[in-house]
């Protein structure tokens, strides 16, 4: 077992007002088969709590928040504010069933960037090779990008 | 405000209608379920329009009142601004905002006994106003109303309400008045192992029994293998004669599958079939219906009618023609009674059962998979073996013993250094399981029609 200030953290969670934990549960899984200390917050999580857990977790990699009822937009309405007071500095993703609602998917994936989310993902087994891009390019930073 | 106790317990002697407890009684002794439908509006007059018309038209022996969300946690105020406002928009009838004298409006309507069905952790003011209208049936319980629901109810909160909800049924049975009270074996309603679900309902039955209940009902979730479904049905009475007082009545029930339903109305008419057989079979004194709507969300009276008679029709002796195989359904029950003797016995033998439980939960000793709740640990992995029956992957820190656990590994027969790549797919596709067999026998009945020499030969048997 790797000590815990070498294994690779993420903080995960479903939206504020998202009671779906299925999803969450096997996400969780599969991270942690993949060798991830995973702090799970749950469903109905408000942003502010993945805020506290990243300063309880510095060091982890990213925040990765799942939603599927359609109201990401009104769920994250907190992130440029919580961005603004230096909190949520690691990397955002979101994931899941965006395009319920009134909105068209490409809409709502434009809102979402646009409030400073800065990955999108439609499919869970993308996550960890999205991770893995990350992270390696926080170990190497690429000059000049 | 609520009229005065001795008022209410006169009101409920006097009431010329059947009692549940009564129904359930007759179900058992005639070895054929009671059909029951879910159902619930926000509006009062719709509320009574659903009622009258399944009533008329499906003839269930229980009917039931679905509570809304707001109602559930205690959002009493945003009931009412919604029922003013958008009655519609309310996922169930708000039965505290709209009060007694409404519920007793409803009580009076129909022959059918009304049972109360929500989802609350703290159910105190919705059992008196339920109690008040005349509704002797309620169903949840401390763990089971809580860990699917919410997110941060502390369990030792909701175990004390919901104890005071059961010495109040105490009390009532002193004087003659039996409620029933139905445990929500169903959780999750997801991938639930039959003994996760058998052991949170006896600990719930076994606190409420010594709180005073006479009357439990205990639900059991159609999980689609029916040899373990009959198993876990058939379990029911064993477990609640070997660690309940005598003098409780205890009725099987089963839920007809809770998980994602087929899309095409004929496969889920089908399931619902299948549902109300499977809970014959297992000897259920009531089983719960499924609609043919149930993918798309809340059902129409049209759709809940058509369910109440397929499951009914189920129960006639139409299908009294078919037979499991005993052997493999005894040894089903084997390993079920003895996955659950495991998991309550450590629980039963601490001198405080609600904080045993509580602590047990804390420790992962009792688990539920994927849980909306902090307080459970959810990390037991259930997996269909390959005749469908739920099975533990992994047990977390449930404290099986050896053979337990190598029954489980045995049953799976996995490789699992090949499954961790494919889990998440894997439990997806267990999880998808009915509507698979859709997929299946809509690509089976295309295959038919572009060659029909050869699959005339193959046949569907090779399906899985």
């Amino acid at each position: 077992m790797t000590s815990r200030n070498t294994q690779r953290t993420v903080i995960i969670g479903v939206a504020r007002s998202d009671a779906h934990a299925v999803a969450n549960h096997l996400i969780a899984m599969r991270l942690r088969e993949a060798g991830f200390l995973v702090v799970n917050l749950g469903v109905c999580t408000p942003l502010e709590e993945f805020a506290e857990a990243l300063s309880a977790h510095p060091d982890a990699e990213a925040v990765l928040i799942g939603s599927l009822n359609g109201h990401a937009y009104e769920d994250l309405a907190d992130l440029p504010a919580l961005r603004a007071a230096g909190r949520l500095h690691c990397p955002v993703i979101v994931g899941g069933n965006l395009s319920v609602g009134s909105h068209k998917d490409g809409d709502e994936r434009e809102r979402l960037l646009r409030l400073g989310v800065d990955h999108i993902l439609d499919d869970a087994d993308q996550i960890p090779l999205l991770l893995d891009l990350l992270h390696a390019a926080r170990v190497t930073p690429l000059t000049g990008v | 405000m609520l009229p005065p106790w001795t008022e209410i317990m006169q009101y409920i002697r006097k009431s010329p209608k059947r009692q549940t407890v009564e129904v359930l009684r007759a179900a058992a002794a005639r070895g054929r379920p009671v059909v029951q439908p879910r159902c619930g509006v926000g509006g009062h007059g719709e509320m009574r329009t659903l009622l009258t018309t399944l009533e008329q038209r499906g003839r269930p022996d229980i009917l039931t009142i679905t509570i809304d969300s707001f109602t559930r946690l205690k959002q009493f105020r945003s009931a009412a601004q919604t029922l003013q406002r958008d009655p519609a928009g309310l996922n169930g009838y708000p039965l505290v905002t709209h009060g007694w004298r409404r519920g007793r409006e409803l009580n009076e309507l129909v022959d059918a006994p009304i049972e109360v069905r929500h989802g609350s952790p703290d159910p105190r003011e919705l059992f008196a106003v339920a109690l008040a209208s005349g509704f002797t049936s309620f169903e949840g319980g401390g763990i089971d109303y809580n860990l699917p629901y919410s997110k941060d109810v502390p369990l030792a909160r909701s175990l004390a309400a919901w104890a005071q909800v059961d010495r109040l049924c105490g009390v009532l049975a002193e004087t003659g008045v039996i409620v029933d009270r139905e445990l929500f074996g169903t959780l999750t309603a997801v991938l639930v192992p039959p003994s996760v679900s058998l052991a949170v309902c006896l600990l719930e039955a076994r606190a409420a029994s010594l709180a005073g209940v006479r009357c439990l009902s205990v639900a059991y979730p159609q999980g689609g293998e029916v040899h373990q479904d009959i198993a876990a049905l058939r379990s029911i009475p064993v477990l609640a004669r070997r660690y309940l007082p005598e003098h409780v009545e205890v009725f099987p029930v089963l839920h007809e599958f809770m998980g994602v339903f087929p899309r095409d109305p004929d496969v889920a008419d089908a399931l619902i079939l299948y549902g109300g057989l499977t809970a014959r079979l297992g000897g259920a004194a009531k089983v719960i219906n499924k609609t043919n709507q149930e993918a798309r969300g809340i059902p129409d009276a049209e759709a809940n009618v058509a369910g109440i008679r397929t499951t009914a029709l189920a129960c006639t002796d139409l299908l009294d023609f078919v037979r499991v195989d005993e052997a493999t359904v005894e040894e089903e029950t084997y390993w079920l009674q003895r996955e659950v003797a495991e998991l309550v016995e450590p629980v039963l033998a601490a001198p405080d059962l609600s904080a045993a439980i509580v602590e047990a939960f804390t420790d992962g000793r009792l688990d539920i998979p994927f849980s909306a709740s902090v307080h459970a640990r959810s990390e037991v992995i259930p997996k269909r073996d390959s005749t469908g029956a739920i099975r533990y992957l992994g047990a977390g820190r449930l404290p099986f013993s050896r053979p337990t656990l190598r029954r489980n590994e045995q049953c799976l027969r996995v490789d699992r250094a090949s499954l961790s790549g494919r889990l998440i797919d894997e439990i997806r596709s267990d999880i998808n399981f009915f509507v698979q067999a859709e997929t299946r026998s809509q690509a089976a009945r295309l295959a038919t029609r572009a060659a029909p020499t050869r699959s005339a030969v193959t046949g569907p048997g090779g399906a899985r």
